[in-house]
């Protein structure tokens, strides 16, 4: 199939003025439509008729004027496995955020909010987080200065849905089963499980272990990323359809697992208690004042507290923690923020467009460096003794493992060091007969999310390990079908 | 009829068996020499050819005993280029040729030191499927005809016991003194018939090659359809040795992208795919077999035809599109594949017993040492450069050293072995030129 612009004038210009924002839209002349990225995305999962990116890219060359109505372009949620699996390896989700811009800066689409209410009721069908998932998915005002025209337009229907939505009165679902579901968990998975098992009837109770729900949609994405408002509105609704949480209800603390299907005779549990546990360094110095992993930092300024960071911040890994770790800090008040990662940028964990934006914001990022020892004075941080590294052969995960060059060390000077390494889950709570993975995740079924107890699904990030919020919210509903089904006596496996 | 003249053929693959033949046959002399202890390379691997569905031994078997037993044909196995001096008309090589530590003229290939030899490591020959032991044939239509010991396995070189196959041997073939040898040879010209390797699919991991059991490559599935391979001929799963029902082929794993594996296209697979299909519905026709395809490359002769005879009357299913993700089910180890159906537009989840990936065709990566060597230049891939790919295709940038086959880029057979006639055809050339000037 050709790829040049088969479409008229305009076409041709809008393609090139595409190609000026996004140097991937360029690439997709390349592209041999595989369907690669439609075979994997978790957003064609949740929603088969109204996303399919290959689609949408082909229509792309045909007729822009057409697709900047459709509503694909607004369903993308950026979470960057296509670009993982793509053979040419592009950016997609970058593609989708230009052409977002362009249709609403040059007056493609006049009409915002009503195209948003359009993609709300398409989202409201399938999934309970439709806001936050277009707060997520938009990205608006998250940069100073606004990205004018592009972020006013959003925001103000944005906020206009918002209060259209406090001001809706849910009537509670009602029950036609006496079977209690248990969800451990009030993250993205297990309120879309939750959403969708109570409006099928089911009696269910949500276990939170913090004081608020919510799950890393709480504490670990930053407010300046997701106002908690609409997390608030959004939860709010959820409770009035019938579905309790109950918040500082840690199990294996304040109830232990098996008095769930015990005394509190609930005949299904879902457990979705994501990857809440930093991993450590393992270096000499990691114990003293000023020493603080990037979760805990998220955590404590999620849930009002002001910690206190020191000027010269560092933060170590590539992730998408990092990242926030790293803005997070500047707006505490960091004057100078340094990550440290140990590959190269072409390795790095993170969402490349979160990285681009702690850059512009002002956070360097030094590669192929790694801290070998945090150097202390009177207990409190006082700098890092660093190695420089190179990169070797590929390892498992299909990265080229960095090796460290001995003898190229050297010493940076710090007041606070961020541990920002990865997650992941605790599952110390869970019985035995709960099969656990040697990276301590749960092993479940992949289809029916049913794990080696009967009854007893799992899904999200503790079955994945950290990974984004839609493909959660996809786990908690392929739960939530699955415990239908086994509470209804079918057959769980291929739902 | 004897001519005054020799050439070096690296590789004993099927273009290295053709090239020289072709000039043994012309009278001239040919020093034929094989890395691995027999002559064969990929293609005695395979059970059967495209388009044409022969048995793939079954036609190179009698080339390969021709080299054997050819007059004017050196057979130097086990052995590998140290150094090239010189120019053409007039190379210097120096050859190490490799303890078997078992007496190549001895030996009767009988075959009883295998069957006593108490160790047993996977065949590399079966792509580690199936089995072999210590003292080996690497596959049973091996030439030379001879066995040989892995010394990284023998008891005798590892622990020193053992010695059984020695006290068996009746013709006392095997020597564990055996040492390296070197030999020299002054040859007018060399063919370069090195073949390629295939990408390990585990990089592109979203397959899950290496982690779900039941994905296996194409090279894979050609020993386990093979009568002489680790099931006897028998398609079966590695997790379960269950005979597949439903089976995926995906095409262009690690080929064709600019971001993973290599850009270039394979060129065979699309034909190989094809056949090794049509071999699983030979063994079962209940079978359902897919195919995941990008673009359908049939350009050969007979080849499109032998697609529509896939289609039409072997019932083969293709599917146009790349599936995004594997999943296994980790009790009955069944596959889930993630796909979009892109002709139709429609997401699918198909769930299969077994997938067979097809890699992409990469360099060798002795490749680097041995274009050291010979001082000829490498693509930037790391095939073997042509210095005129269209006009030239088999010179390479040294007079007198030619490449033919896989060695310079991803070919199926026919088009090996045309190549491999045409290096022969050259370094005659140079031969004769170069005894002109002497003379």
């Amino acid at each position: 199939m050709s790829r040049f612009p088969q479409g008229g004038p305009q076409t041709v210009r809008i393609l090139k003025e595409l190609s000026k924002r996004s140097l991937d839209a360029k690439k997709l002349a390349y592209c041999d439509e595989c369907g690669a990225c439609t075979g994997s995305c978790p957003v064609v999962r949740i929603f088969p008729r109204h996303f399919n990116p290959r689609v949408f890219f082909n229509k792309l060359f045909l007729e822009f004027a057409n697709v900047s109505t459709e509503t694909d372009l607004w369903l993308c949620m950026m979470c960057y496995r296509c670009h993982s699996r793509c053979p040419h390896g592009l950016k997609l989700p970058e593609i989708f955020l230009s052409l977002r811009e362009m249709v609403i800066e040059q007056g493609y689409l006049q009409d915002v909010p009503s195209k948003l209410q359009e993609i709300l009721e398409i989202l409201r069908e399938e999934i309970p987080l439709s806001l936050v998932y277009t707060w997520l998915c938009l990205r608006p005002g998250e940069e100073e200065p606004k990205r004018d025209k592009f972020d006013t337009a959003i925001l103000d229907a944005l906020q206009r849905h918002i209060m259209d939505y406090k001001r809706k009165e849910v009537a509670p679902s009602p029950k036609t089963t006496k079977d209690k579901i248990a969800i451990i968990g009030s993250g993205p998975a297990g309120l879309t499980a939750a959403w969708e098992l109570v409006r099928r009837g089911f009696i269910v109770t949500v276990f939170e272990a913090l004081s608020e729900p919510g799950g890393m949609l709480r504490v670990g994405i930053p407010e300046y990323r997701l106002p908690k408002e609409v997390l608030d509105a959004e939860i709010e609704h959820i409770k009035d359809l019938g579905v309790e949480i109950r918040t500082n209800t840690a199990i294996g603390k304040a109830l232990l697992f098996n008095d769930l299907l015990g005394e509190e005779r609930y005949t299904a549990i879902f457990i979705a208690t994501g990857a809440h546990r930093s991993r450590k360094l393992r270096i000499e110095g990691e114990d003293m004042e000023g020493v603080v992993h990037a979760l805990g930092l998220l955590r404590q300024v999620n849930l009002h507290k002001q910690p206190r960071l020191g000027e010269k911040v560092g933060i170590v890994g590539g992730g998408n923690t990092a990242m926030d770790a790293a803005r997070t800090a500047q707006r505490l008040g960091a004057k100078k923020v340094n990550i440290l990662y140990r590959r190269s940028r072409e390795e790095m964990p993170a969402n490349p467009l979160e990285v681009e934006e702690a850059e512009r914001s002002g956070v360097e990022i030094h590669f192929l460096l790694t801290p070998r020892k945090i150097l202390g004075k009177n207990k409190q941080v006082v700098g890092a003794e660093c190695i420089r590294m190179k990169l070797g052969s590929p390892d498992e995960s299909g990265r080229r493992r960095p090796i460290p060059i001995e003898g190229s060390e050297f010493t940076i000077e710090l007041d606070t060091a961020i541990i920002a390494i990865g997650e992941s889950p605790d599952t110390s709570f869970l019985p035995n007969e709960i099969k656990v993975t040697e990276w301590n995740t749960i092993e479940v079924d992949p289809i029916t999310l049913e794990t080696s107890l009967p009854g007893v699904f799992a899904g999200g990030d503790v079955v994945s390990g950290p990974a984004s919020v839609v493909e959660a919210i996809d786990a908690g509903k392929r739960a939530a079908i699955s415990i239908n089904r086994y509470l209804n006596g079918a057959r769980v496996k291929f739902p | 009829m004897k001519e005054s003249g020799s050439v070096l053929v690296i590789g004993g693959g099927v273009a290295g068996i053709q090239a020289a033949l072709d000039l043994a046959d012309r009278g001239f002399r040919v020093y034929l020499v094989e890395e691995t202890p027999s002559i064969g390379g990929r293609m005695a691997q395979l059970d059967k050819t495209f388009p044409t569905l022969d048995c793939s031994i079954c036609i190179l078997a009698p080339k390969m005993i021709e080299c054997y037993r050819h007059p004017n044909i050196t057979l130097l196995t086990y052995s590998e280029v140290e150094k090239v001096r010189g120019s053409a008309g007039n190379f210097t090589v120096e050859i190490t040729r490799k303890p078997r530590f078992v007496d190549e003229a001895k030996c009767t290939g009988c075959g009883t030191c295998s069957q006593k030899c108490p160790i047993i490591v996977p065949n590399e020959f079966d792509m580690l499927l199936g089995d072999r032991k210590a003292i080996y044939m690497p596959l049973p239509q091996a030439v030379p005809r001879v066995t040989t010991i892995d010394k990284d396995s023998c008891l005798y070189f590892t622990r020193s016991v053992c010695k059984i196959c020695q006290k068996l041997c009746q013709a006392e073939a095997v020597d564990f003194d055996q040492k390296p040898e070197k030999i020299n040879l002054n040859v007018s010209a060399i063919i370069v018939a090195t073949g390629f390797s295939l990408l390990n699919p585990s990089v592109i991991n979203e397959y899950g090659y290496g982690r779900y059991k039941n994905v296996i490559t194409s090279l894979e599935l050609e020993r386990l359809a093979n009568a002489s391979g680790p099931t006897g001929g028998h398609v079966t799963r590695p997790s379960d040795g269950k005979i597949p029902d439903k089976v995926a082929f995906i095409q262009c794993v690690g080929s064709r992208g600019l971001g993973r594996g290599v850009s270039y296209c394979s060129s065979a697979c699309c034909m190989y795919a094809t056949k090794e299909a049509i071999l699983i519905k030979e063994h079962k026709p209940k079978s359902e077999v897919f195919i995941f395809y990008l673009d359908l490359r049939a350009s050969g002769k007979g080849f499109q035809e032998f697609i529509n005879r896939a289609k039409e009357n072997w019932g083969v299913l293709y599917i146009r599109g790349r599936p995004g993700e594997i999943i296994e089910d980790p009790t009955t180890k069944d596959l889930i594949i993630f796909c979009e159906h892109t002709v139709r537009g429609e997401v699918r989840r198909l769930e299969v017993d077994m997938v067979v990936l097809c890699p992409a065709f990469i360099p060798r990566e002795s490749n680097n040492k041995l274009s050291e060597k010979l001082r000829v230049k490498l693509d930037e891939y790391g095939f073997f450069k042509a210095e005129d790919a269209s006009l030239v295709p088999v010179d390479s940038n040294i007079p007198g050293i030619f490449t033919c086959g896989c060695c310079q880029g991803p070919k199926d057979i026919p088009e090996s072995v045309a190549q491999a006639s045409g290096a022969a055809a050259r370094a005659v050339e140079v031969i004769t030129l170069t005894a002109r000037r002497e003379g």
